[in-house]
């Protein structure tokens, strides 16, 4: 399997379970290594390196089971991002108001001082990105941060995505909602027992043989898959 | 080195991996259903040593009897300690600082009220086994003999319990995959209790075989926590073979080591090879070769 | 009671200042200099257990090796200061060589390796020459013995693990071993670096360790492996800050100087008493309060409503929320 990311795109990832989307990113991320190949980002090979190295070059994930800091508030939670992120910030004062700036960004400043352990599962979601955001990434892989979300938390997350685009990153996305990655991508590659099954724009997409029979085996473009 | 020399440490190290074996497994059993670092191990495996003479200084019982007896006793004092303190911990499929600081803490109890019912001084159990078997120039002490055997005997009808029954069934399940073996209908809480009996029958069991080989104090059983857990991560956490494995490797190493290493420093032996080993073979020596297996 | 957490540690400050003056008896500077002692190493315990959650049974390590680096110097007539700042130094040295393969294990896989380590060094420190071997080493220092002096050596000690503690505590560093503590991987893709954060912690606390070990040393005149390399003061700098409250400043403390009354009346007479308390009080704050003494202090005082008052002011005083002792 091999793929590109153009700068400046939201890629989408699908497949059905266990296709291997989860353990991509985890690859690219730092948090195993390789068994084989390699990662290039513009140009420099960054194969094997550690998460928080990847970070200082503009590297960032959420993970889709959330993994906040419980015991921590939202604002320290993003604050640990800013101090130690690709452009660390190490007053404290100036770290917390851009901790501020991103957690407006996710629509969670009301919830700045709570606890992250409250927060709903919708919050927490939010919560990843705005981690990830903080680190001031250039390349950002969010894994199903719309699994288990109401509609409305689903367009206003799709929105939210579509401006991180517009402030200059790329974006790999990962989701099972068909329609939030239909939406939202530019790109899509489908996954299939760890192999590249296809690649192309939505529209293609939609309309590829492979793809189809690999999740239902028959055509409904755009309706939620059951896997 | 003599051929002669060379067989009777052969021998030496092969009667102490049994010992060892022993010390290990219940540890092992534990920590792979429940992914509790007993550090209490030590703590039972010491009153299994006073339990021993306790009932050979008042009832005159042969030390092995007491060795056997005790094996029932210790399982339902571990099922009392399980219900009194372990199950309260919060369930995790990694071990937690909480269950080790937790089983920490109770070796200290035991430790102290050790020290307070029989003091600081050594104690040893001095019986007609003391004797050795020669054959030939190689000498086998026949204490160590008939501990080995009454160790390894245990290891087989551990491992024919976990292989045959519905109970060792459930164990197996829980140290494979957790979540499914409680999907399929195995009580954890039940396979827990069950567990952490057998596995402190077998501290109490292995005090009390080592008895009958060494003096003992209330601090007795510490040396052997360390190279209980040695064993268990050279050899992996699945199995009774595993433990086997394990055991006889670092009994090896420590036996053979004396010739290398001034006898003062052999203590050491085993604490920088677990080093080592953690460090090396984070999955164990038989995990790795379990892995490299299926892979290829 | 607002102004009650900045104000009060100055004020303990100022006592322990004061109170040689007053005229101590002997026995009571003792007792006050142990518990001291105990106190620096309960908080520099608490930096890496209690902050970064990495529970280590190796501190004997540092506290042996720095009192064993203070007596072979003072015993060759260097300025004991200096030689405290030795201690510090080997100590930290002994943390990197420790650290370093050990911090790529896992909680309690590094809290295993630590008892591993612990032993082995009490069995070479047995066997060297240099330092009279497993019989011990007694130090011939020049001059009169002023117990007063110790007592503030030991007093500055104390206060500078305590203001280290809460430096720390405040600082984007701590704020990083608490990510670190209550989620490794989350912390290292936030572009925190787990491995050194332990590294340094580890190292800040075996120089307030090794200080420590120092300080006792020349206050004691004689050392063995079996006494500053045992276990047992393992166990100790370990169950003080857990027993007093994990990962706060003032937990840490509080363990310290109960555990050095506690320990100094018992130990005298009834060894085993002390260690079978401390047994049983440990398992009971795993299972019932693991904020230990100072979270059920906070319990109490909150059921009386004093400390209703302002929610900062009591973060600030008690270090964090409830809440985050569970995480252990």
């Amino acid at each position: 399997m091999s793929f590109e990311i153009p700068e400046r795109h939201i890629c989408g990832f699908i497949g059905p379970n266990g296709a291997g989307k989860t353990t991509l990113f985890s690859i690219i991320t730092g948090a195993f290594p390789p068994s084989a190949g390699s990662i290039e980002l513009r140009g420099n090979d960054v194969t094997g390196m550690k998460a928080a190295a990847l970070v200082k070059l503009g590297v960032a994930r959420t993970h889709q089971i959330v993994r906040p800091f419980k015991a921590m508030t939202v604002l320290e939670n993003v604050q640990v991002a800013v101090h130690f992120g690709r452009q660390p910030i190490a007053a404290t004062a100036a770290a917390r108001e851009q901790a501020m700036n991103v957690l407006k960004l996710v629509g969670l400043e009301a919830k700045a001082s709570s606890l992250a352990s409250v927060l709903s599962l919708g919050q927490q979601k939010r919560l990843e990105v705005a981690r990830a955001l903080a680190t001031g990434p250039d390349l950002l892989l969010l894994d199903e941060i719309c699994g288990g979300l109401t509609s409305a938390e689903t367009r206003d997350m799709l929105h939210l995505l579509q401006d991180i685009r517009e402030r200059g990153a790329t974006i790999m996305y990962v989701e099972h909602d068909m329609k939030a990655v239909m939406a939202v991508c530019d790109r899509i590659t489908v996954l299939n027992f760890g192999q590249k099954l296809a690649e192309g724009t939505p529209q293609e997409i939609q309309n590829n043989e492979a793809v189809i029979t690999a999740y239902l085996g028959k055509p409904v473009p755009g309706e939620h898959p059951s896997a | 080195m003599t051929a002669v020399e060379f067989i009777n440490l052969l021998i030496s190290a092969l009667l102490l991996a049994g010992l060892y074996a022993a010390v290990a497994v219940g540890m092992t059993i534990i920590y792979g259903v429940m992914k509790i670092v007993n550090l209490a191990h030590a703590g039972f495996m010491m009153l299994g040593a006073y339990f021993n003479y306790e009932l050979f200084e008042w009832l005159h019982l042969d030390p092995m009897a007491g060795a056997l007896l005790s094996l029932p006793v210790f399982f339902v004092f571990g099922m009392g300690v399980h219900w009194l303190l372990v199950r309260w911990l919060p369930k995790s499929d990694q071990p937690t600082l909480s269950s080790l600081l937790l089983m920490f803490g109770f070796w200290l109890v035991l430790q102290n009220v050790g020290y307070l019912i029989w003091g600081n001084s050594d104690r040893a159990i001095l019986t007609a086994h003391r004797r050795t078997l020669p054959l030939g120039p190689i000498t086998i002490p026949t204490a160590g003999l008939v501990v080995f055997i009454a160790a390894v005997t245990c290891l087989a009808v551990l491992q024919f319990i976990l292989h045959k029954s519905w109970f060792g069934r459930s164990v197996t399940a829980l140290i494979q995959n957790p979540y499914a073996a409680q999907i399929v209908g195995v009580d954890h809480q039940k396979t827990s209790q069950l567990t952490f009996g057998l596995g402190t029958a077998f501290a109490g069991f292995a005090g009390a075989l080592m008895a009958m080989l060494f003096s003992f104090n209330p601090d007795f059983g510490r040396p052997f926590l360390v190279r209980a857990f040695v064993i268990i991560v050279l050899g992996g956490l699945e199995s009774v073979t595993g433990v086997a494995f394990g055991a006889l490797i670092l009994a090896l190493i420590e036996t053979f080591g004396i010739l290398f290493i001034p006898a003062g420093y052999q203590p050491a032996i085993s604490f920088g090879l677990l080093v080592v080993v953690l460090l090396v073979f984070p999955t164990g020596i038989a995990g790795l070769l379990k892995r490299k297996w299926r892979l290829a | 009671m607002k102004f009650a957490p900045g104000f009060l540690p100055w004020v303990l400050l100022a006592v322990l200042i004061i109170l040689p003056a007053l005229g101590l008896s002997p026995n009571i500077t003792r007792l006050l200099f142990i518990t001291l002692v105990w106190t620096t190493t309960s908080i520099a315990w608490n930096l890496l257990g209690g902050f970064a959650g990495q529970v280590s049974f190796g501190f004997a390590v540092f506290y042996g090796l720095g009192a064993y680096t203070a007596a072979l110097l003072i015993d060759r007539g260097v300025n004991p200061y200096l030689a405290f700042m030795a201690s510090a130094v080997v100590a930290v040295i002994a943390s990197f060589l420790i650290g370093l393969p050990t911090f790529r294990l896992r909680g309690p896989y590094f809290a295993i390796a630590t008892i591993g380590v612990t032993e082995a060094v009490r069995v070479v420190m047995s066997n060297l020459s240099i330092t009279g071997g497993a019989s011990g080493f007694r130090i011939s220092e020049h001059g009169p013995f002023r117990q007063v002096h110790h007592y503030y050596t030991a007093l500055g000690a104390a206060a500078i693990a305590v203001a280290i503690s809460i430096l720390v505590s405040s600082s984007r560093f701590g704020l990083a071993l608490r990510a670190i503590r209550q989620d490794e991987d989350a912390a290292a893709g936030l572009g925190v670096n787990p491995y050194q954060c332990k590294l340094w912690t580890h190292g800040l606390a075996a120089a307030l360790t090794g200080m420590a070990g120092g300080i006792y040393a020349r206050y004691a005149g004689y050392i063995h492996p079996q006494g500053v390399f045992a276990f047992a003061t393992s166990i100790s700098i370990l169950l003080m800050p857990v027993i007093g409250g994990v990962g706060t400043v003032w937990g840490a403390v509080l363990g310290g100087v109960i555990f050095g009354i506690v320990e100094e009346e018992l130990v005298a007479n009834f060894p085993q008493i002390h260690l079978l308390l401390y047994g049983t009080l440990l398992i009971l704050i795993i299972l019932f309060e693991p904020d230990g003494l100072l979270g059920l202090l906070r319990r109490l005082f909150r059921r009386y409503g004093r400390d209703s008052q302002s929610k900062e002011a009591d973060q600030a005083l008690w270090g964090r929320s409830r809440l985050e002792g569970r995480e252990l």
